[in-house]
């Protein structure tokens, strides 16, 4: 008989929600072992300081385990753990206000190009020269898959507020990230 | 177009996370807090079970149930000398199933009380493994 241990460790992100579902714990620890990295980085991106993500992934994964029983496959795991991750982190947000929405965009520690080709994207780096609020809209959108009108919901602005710090957000993005762009460009292209 | 591919690189960005040096660290500190979670859960479910029937067991004797149902048992046996005592006469009274089940007919009220007290015993024996177990 094999061993449960690699049983988890081999079985798929759905087999192991399913299994999760019916109450078995160390298939649901499996799945934090493979995207607690993910979660909190994404809390980090959207602004939060490293040991409040690290707080609120763990409450996200928490939460997470109580309702699993509502994620049905659609999506990902990681995906439906992320969106539950960045809506704690808009509570907490409401809660103590931590960002500055009319803030300006913080002054880049260097102005030089991003990575070289040949090295892994700094998002993280490029996600530091917008301010929080755009931050917070870009994260909400391409990170943790929020549609815009989803987000201007959760942060309560206007639609159009949003989409425009998403554009303006994006077009820092695109200009800090530029150099490697054609390179990532062409694998779709 | 290059828009709609900057926007699909960006979302693969951002789920393309490195493993932070610590993931072991936060997986088990998760999985301890769901332990923790799923423990305090259990006996709480359990302790207030048990507080229930703590309850309801002291409303039972509260009440005087089995003061009552002694009597309840007591006028039944009574009733049930009359009405034999009045068939005994009858020409019914002759064959044997009639006999025997008259016969019958006064006993047992102290062995139902006996054994409803031995069932609701091992009802509460049953209760206290369990709550033990759950701790």
């Amino acid at each position: 008989m094999a061993d449960p241990a690699i049983v988890v460790a081999s079985a798929h992100d759905l087999d192991l929600a399913a299994l999760a579902a019916a109450g078995d714990r160390p298939a649901f620890g499996e799945l934090v072992r493979r995207h607690g990295s993910s979660v909190r980085s994404l809390l980090r991106r959207m602004g939060a300081e490293a040991a409040l993500a690290d707080d609120l992934a763990q409450d996200a994964f928490l939460a997470a385990f109580e309702q699993i029983a509502e994620f049905r496959g659609e999506g990902t795991f990681v995906a439906w753990v992320r969106r539950i991750a960045a809506r704690l982190y808009l509570r907490r947000w409401k809660r103590d206000k931590r960002i500055d929405l009319t803030a300006e965009t913080p002054e880049p520690l260097d102005s030089g190009p991003a990575a070289s080709p040949g090295d892994r994207i700094d998002l993280d780096g490029a996600l530091s020269r917008l301010t929080g609020v755009e931050r917070l809209c870009v994260s909400l959108c391409y990170g943790a898959g929020l549609s815009h009108a989803e987000a201007a919901s959760a942060l309560n602005l206007p639609l159009g507020t949003v989409k425009s710090h998403v554009k303006r957000g994006l077009d820092k993005l695109r200009a800090h990230l530029a150099p490697r762009v054609p390179v990532e460009a062409g694998i779709h292209g | 177009m290059a828009e709609r591919i900057f926007e699909s690189d960006l979302e693969a960005w951002f789920a393309d996370a490195p493993p932070l040096p610590d993931s072991r660290l936060f997986a088990a500190r998760v999985t301890r807090r769901l332990d923790r979670a799923w423990t305090l859960r259990r006996v709480v479910i359990g302790g207030l079970g048990l507080i229930g029937g703590v309850i309801g067991g002291a409303q039972m004797l509260s009440s005087g149930l089995f003061g009552g149902l002694a009597r309840v048992q007591a006028q039944s046996t009574a009733v049930t000398s009359v009405l034999a005592g009045h068939l005994e006469n009858s020409p019914l009274a002759r064959s044997p199933m009639v006999h025997d089940t008259l016969a019958g007919l006064g006993a047992g009220g102290s062995e139902t009380l006996l054994m409803s007290a031995a069932l609701a015993l091992l009802a509460v024996g049953l209760l206290v493994t369990r709550a033990i177990r759950e701790i």
